[in-house]
């Protein structure tokens, strides 16, 4: 890994522009809202919104709402691989990197996910302090980027200039031609120092943690899920702004002469995500998939195959859901410490 | 990984009808290409127009790529497929799942049991088992009434290679074995020695936890006890989440279960 | 193969095109459509939340089944025409008639699912192009009661609070309404609200999902609204528990309502309601002792023939308690469609203009025949349900209706499809082929929501601008385009503007609820809700702070009766009406997400268990249901959700309409049909082939 230092943050997201298309979280036009749109010459600072999170995490760029995956003319079935301009995008924080890097691994079969993924560099920046409802420390996914999860990561340092960690070849490639100075290895461990001090000032997080050891225990009574699953009004909400959520589902569509497939996002909170043709349904019980829902997020079953939880500590659940079952009322709730 | 999600076409080659709203269908391969399956598996059917839907192989396909299915019309997609003809051009993708597991079957004294329309995935399994002369293999059927029975010419075929018991819920004489399948399993005999080693179920999961618990009660091993689960599968693949039970996915690590892995997947969760 | 990249170009603020909720939307705009959305944030109704139907809203406008060209029947096919050809088939009908029975024998149906600006158009289009009051809406099916209701009550027949009040409230009171279900954000507060401490109290047949987590919740029977508000009033007055000072000071004929109420002690309204006596008293200490108790209400008040006496009896509940003209009490009607507030603030109903001002009002006809340089009609026009009934009769000759499927969606499908039979021309401005669309001799495709700008009015009163995120599909155009070039070809050229902009300017000029209101304002504030004029011009978040819009605030007496068909040994269940969370009114945009399609089967019908035991009915077994008037095919779900002794059905399905079996007895004052009770019989049709 390398490690430069950098004066202008600007200077760096201007340059990558030069070389592919860059998409970076930004308020939308007369709005407060912070989405991800392309780079354009309106486009302020990336730490104007600091230290918002953008209300979607990156995974519509590999694994968008809906999606062409084949189409049939009667006779033949022809499979539809996206092609996908290069493109970068800049300003992901670790917690998304986190969740990009879980579906990288759930979906390394998958054609369209991939073509995808491989169009595309990640700029990460390390957040400075703890955004609202985050809690990325306690699910080991923040706040600092981890090794290797983006092509190069920026870390604001105290006097505002910037360290740039080019953790891949990709990614020293990109910063091929700003002459950037490479940066003293102390400040490298300065930076480990400052992520465990930024880590400590996050809220508490106990619920969390007793949350987790509930979920893996299996301790936490149906009747308690049960009145979540009454709260759930089966929006939706929490599988598709959930950072590494995957779940789909397809339809056929008619298209001059034949049919197309397309995938869409799903959610295994709809009472008609397992109910099967005979109307048999395994998961019929709304507590059922509340469970099913956070098991999937926090437990150890999945940490063999992932080498982390399913959940990075957006938060973003939290905020979007109407009936009051986001990570944080649902780890009090199971927790006992509401 | 190319074509995951593209079917590949098929004909129907063959339709007629067997037992309540349940057709056997034989399809095969366009230009000759063949897969190969192994049994327990299961494919997917796709009906341009009217979406995907995952069966059993009833046969697996042969050197000419002609396979089976006994389809019940469940669905939309089943009712769709029951107004194809022979001749029609549909999709397929499969094979799919682990299959029975055959290595830890043969030389063993297996005993399949069946309910209802879960007759069809242990139909390939039978016929590869009474095929190996050192595996003893029987079957109880269980069905809710005589009109409900399906696999009536395979039937007739295993009757003249293992012992075969078939029961009804509601029998339409007294010559017929009345009740389920369980109540008549002391009965059927498994020679040498008498006593299953290994058994095989499918049908309503009640049926199936049943015999689990029969079996286990009576000292056999619960690794020894193998269930095809039946869930809503789309994808196949282990992506699209809908077949979950606890942290498997029932399209790869499934449709077979041993009782012993199901037993640790239901403690995974309270509810 | 086509190449597909999926990079997001943009992202257009709107509002939700679903309920009356009102929620803020973002639509995600890649390579030219529409292929998601995300909620606001910081939208101060929904707060960063979106409703099942909120996040498919992407399948809703989607080009796949939509009308692109103008279509014109022919030997019973429709062909694509130009938009010249369909103007000239449509003017000449339309003159033909008005030559031969007058203006009054062409009906406009306005479309409470479209924008102010359209809205509005469409009600100038029939009094200042055509010169008939017969617009109407299908707030005639939902909350005419409450405008008529409330307007004699208070003066004003909308949602006197906000929807922010809900946590303000120390009780919230829901009657008659499923918010977790139809408006599934705002029930999202009432759930957050309750989690942070208020109490619910919960009026409804059915066992909803907030009747679950109620502190109480009056299990009535069908029909009997009225009963019970009178017995709480009665044991409110009894145990002097009513708000004296509130009362003398603000409101008017207490005597009449006491005498009227004495009329119903509890041991009788036990008998009406089912309900026991000491829930009543609960629930009338509740009301009466809470600090700030927030009421809403919805179709479980207005769908019966006595559904304005039921709004003039929930009015008198919240004045006799006070519980009205604070921030967290009030009275609040919550609305079906995200701009049926506004489609009756636009005046498109036949007896008012923009801003209810009555039509039979000379110096209002002077105000607007001077704006619009037309003579306007002197006499109130038909409702939409009159509009049926006249077609019948031969009486009303050509009708348009603008995106509304009352095939499905009105009371008596049988009745509905022979009115619009007997028509010489129907028109149907749509999105995609509905029911009401394939019976019409000429199809003129209407521009979606996301693909034009306007403003919506929600519940609240809050009037929010859209925008388009998209140019409108094929030839598609919105309302107020398509009826301001209409209007040319029948020789009005008062419908020209060049923008919604430009029509908005026109309506809050001519409506004093609206006068303070311009697109810069509304764009800068997440909009504003009425009245805003000089006297708020930041809008009005509470009404009836000081006084009631009519002054005092008027108490009624009403008398209990019985839903016009009760259940019979011919047809011994009840029959009632309902809403699913993943469906919205005929379905023509929800059933076009494939996962919302797949949450409900194509109908359904909901049993109680001791029902279905009686019947040998399980879950999913296929049953008629036969009213006097038709019958339905579908499934069984079996709940308890539903009491003993009453059946429910969605409404949202054209394979199993429940409108083919609902009875269009009518409110007297409204002609609200009575879509909440009547009376069938169920048959096992499983049973029947053994």
């Amino acid at each position: 890994m390398k490690v430069f230092i950098l004066e202008d943050i600007e200077q760096l997201r201007d340059h990558l522009a030069t070389q592919r298309q860059v998409f970076t979280p930004q308020h939308t036009e007369g709005s407060t809202e912070l989405d991800w749109l392309p780079l354009t010459h309106k486009t302020k600072s990336i730490t104007s919104a600091w230290p918002v999170l953008p209300t979607y995490p990156a995974k519509q760029f590999f694994f968008p709402d809906r999606e062409i995956l084949f189409q049939f003319d009667g006779h033949a079935f022809e499979e539809v691989l996206p092609e996908v301009e290069l493109q970068i995008l800049f300003g992901v924080r670790s917690c998304d990197l986190c969740a990009i890097a879980y579906q990288d691994q759930f979906f390394q079969q998958d054609p369209y996910y991939q073509a995808r993924r491989k169009a595309t560099l990640l700029v990460g920046i390390d957040c400075k302090q703890p955004c609202e409802g985050g809690f990325c420390p306690t699910v080991n996914a923040g706040p600092f980027i981890r090794d290797g999860l983006a092509d190069l990561a920026c870390h604001q340092r105290e006097d505002e200039s910037w360290l740039v960690l080019a953790h891949t070849p990709e990614g020293a490639a990109l910063i091929q031609g700003l002459n950037l100075q490479t940066a003293d290895p102390n400040l490298i461990t300065q930076r480990s120092t400052e992520e465990s001090q930024i880590a400590a000032g996050f809220p508490s997080a106990v619920h969390i943690e007793a949350g987790i050891q509930r979920i893996n225990q299996a301790q936490v009574p149906a009747e308690t899920w049960q009145s979540m699953g009454l709260q759930c009004l089966a929006c939706s909400g929490c599988t598709n702004l959930c950072p590494t959520c995957s779940c789909f589902t397809s339809y056929d569509r008619p298209i001059a002469d034949g049919i197309e497939r397309e995938r869409c996002w799903d959610s295994c909170l709809y009472d008609a995500f397992q109910r099967e043709a005979s109307s048999h349904n395994p998961s019929a019980d709304a507590g059922q998939r509340v469970e099913r829902f956070w098991f999937h997020k926090f437990s150890d079953a999945y940490v063999k195959t992932f080498d982390r939880y399913g959940c990075t500590g957006c938060g973003r659940c939290e905020k979007t859901c109407p009936g009051v079952i986001g990570v944080h009322s649902v780890m009090k709730r199971i927790s006992g410490t509401l | 990984m190319k074509g995951l999600m593209t079917p590949q076409p098929i004909r129907i080659a063959e339709i007629y009808d067997d037992g309540e709203a349940s057709r056997h269908f034989t399809f095969e391969a366009i230009n000759g290409t063949t897969h190969s399956a192994k049994p327990g598996q299961f494919f997917t059917l796709v009906l341009p127009g009217h979406g995907e839907a995952a069966f059993t192989y009833l046969s697996l396909p042969d050197a000419d790529g002609r396979f089976k299915a006994l389809i019940r019309q469940a669905g939309s997609l089943t009712t769709e497929l029951f107004k194809c003809d022979t001749g029609d051009l549909i999709g397929f993708r499969g094979p799919f799942g682990n299959g029975w597991p055959i290595d830890q079957l043969l030389g063993k004294r297996v005993l399949i049991i069946a309910g209802g329309i879960g007759l069809p995935p242990l139909a390939a399994i039978a016929d590869h088992l009474i095929a190996d002369k050192n595996t003893q293999v029987a079957l109880i059927y269980g069905s809710h009434s005589p009109t409900d029975q399906v696999l009536k010419y395979e039937r007739s075929a295993w009757h003249m290679y293992m012992p075969v018991l078939e029961t009804f819920d509601h029998p339409s004489n007294n010559e017929q074995l009345a009740g389920t399948p369980l109540d008549h399993v002391t009965e059927i005999e498994i020679k040498p020695g008498g006593k299953p080693e290994a058994i095989l179920t499918c049908g309503p999961e009640v049926m199936m936890d049943a015999v689990a618990h029969y079996f286990t009660q009576n000292n056999l091993a619960s690794e020894d006890i193998w269930l095809a689960l039946e869930r809503r599968m789309h994808c196949g693949v282990g992506e699209c989440g809908h077949c979950y039970l606890g942290s498997s996915y029932v399209c790869t690590d499934g449709p077979i279960y041993s009782w012993q892995q199901l037993t640790q997947l239901h403690r995974q969760t309270t509810a | 193969m086509d190449a597909t990249t999926h990079n997001i170009s943009k992202i257009t603020h709107s509002i939700c095109p679903f309920c009356g909720v009102g929620c803020g939307i973002g639509l995600r705009v890649e390579q030219g459509k529409i292929t998601g959305v995300e909620p606001l944030t910081h939208h101060p109704v929904s707060q960063g939340s979106l409703c099942a139907k909120g996040w498919s809203t992407a399948y809703a406008v989607d080009p796949i089944d939509r009308i692109k060209t103008p279509l014109i029947k022919e030997n019973g096919e429709f062909r694509p025409a130009t938009w010249d050809e369909a103007y000239r088939v449509i003017s000449e009908a339309f003159s033909t008639a008005i030559s031969e029975k007058g203006p009054d024998a062409i009906g406009i149906i306005a479309c409470a699912r479209a924008t102010n600006e359209d809205c509005y158009a469409a009600q100038k289009f029939a009094r200042a192009a055509l010169r008939t009051n017969n617009v109407d809406h299908c707030a005639r099916i939902c909350h005419s009661p409450s405008v008529a209701g409330l307007q004699q009550t208070l003066g004003s027949g909308a949602m006197t609070n906000s929807i922010g009040d809900i946590e303000k409230a120390d009780l919230i009171v829901i009657f008659g309404c499923d918010p977790t279900e139809n408006h599934t954000v705002l029930g999202g507060r009432i759930i957050q609200a309750k989690l942070a401490g208020a109490k619910l109290l919960v009026v409804d047949p059915r066992l909803t999902r907030l009747a679950k987590m109620a502190d109480l919740h009056l299990q009535l029977k069908l029909g009997t609204n009225i009963a019970l508000i009178n017995g709480l009033l009665h044991i409110t007055f009894a145990n002097g528990w009513e708000a004296k000072e509130f009362l003398n000071s603000r409101c008017e004929n207490e005597e009449a309502l006491r005498a009227k109420v004495a009329e119903y002690p509890p041991e009788k309204v036990t008998a009406i309601t089912g309900i026991p006596e000491e829930k009543l008293i609960s629930a009338a200490r509740m009301y009466t002792e809470a600090d700030r108790a927030m009421l809403s209400y919805g179709m479980g008040i207005t769908q019966y023939t006595t559904g304005t006496n039921n709004v003039i009896s929930i009015s008198n509940l919240a004045l006799v308690a006070g519980q009205i003209g604070r921030e967290g009490t009030g009275i609040n009607p919550l609305r079906g469609q995200n701009n049926v507030q506004g489609a009756c603030d636009m005046g498109a109903l036949p007896n008012v203009f923009p801003g209810y001002q009555e039509v039979e009002e000379p110096a209002n006809r002077e105000k607007f025949a001077a704006s619009w340089q037309q003579q306007l009609p002197e006499h109130k026009g038909l409702t939409s349900l009159g509009m049926t009934k006249g077609a019948l009769a031969g009486e009303v000759r050509c009708m348009m209706i603008m995106g509304e499927d009352p095939v499905v969606t009105d009371p008596d499908q049988n009745h509905v499809r022979r009115a619009l039979e007997a028509l010489d021309l129907l028109v149907v401005v749509e999105l995609v082929m509905t029911e009401t669309a394939s019976m019409a001799d000429v199809i003129l495709p209407a521009a979606a929501f996301s693909e034009k700008s306007g403003t919506f009015t929600n519940c609240e009163r809050r009037v929010q601008l859209i925008q388009p995120a998209i140019p409108p599909l094929g030839e598609a155009k919105p309302d107020w385009q398509i009826l301001g070039e209409l209007a040319n070809h029948l020789g009005y050229s008062g419908m020209n503007w060049k923008s919604s902009e430009a029509i908005f300017d026109e309506l809050a000029r001519l409506s004093p609820i609206y006068q303070g209101m311009s697109y810069p304002k509304l764009a800068a504030n997440y909009g504003l809700q009425w009245p805003c004029n000089d006297q708020a011009p930041g809008g009005t978040a509470l009404l009836h702070s000081k006084e009631f819009s009519r002054g005092k605030g008027r108490l009624i007496p009403v008398n209990h009766a019985d839903p016009a068909e009760m259940p019979d040994e011919e047809y011994p269940l009840f029959f009632t009406t309902t809403r699913l969370h993943f469906h919205y009114g005929c379905g023509s945009m929800t059933r076009k997400s494939p996962l919302l399609e797949r949450e409900t089967p194509n109908g359904v019908l909901f049993i109680n268990a001791k029902d279905a035991e009686t019947l040998a009915i399980g879950p999913q077994t296929r049953v008629r249901v036969i009213s006097r008037r038709g019958e339905v095919e579908t499934r069984a779900i079996v709940t308890d959700e539903v009491p003993p002794g009453t059946v429910a059905m969605p409404y949202h399905f054209k394979e199993a309409p429940s409108n083919r079996l609902t009875n269009n007895a009518q409110d007297p004052v409204t002609k609200m049909p009575e879509l909440k009770a009547c009376a069938v019989r169920v048959i096992n049709l499983e049973n029947e082939a053994t």
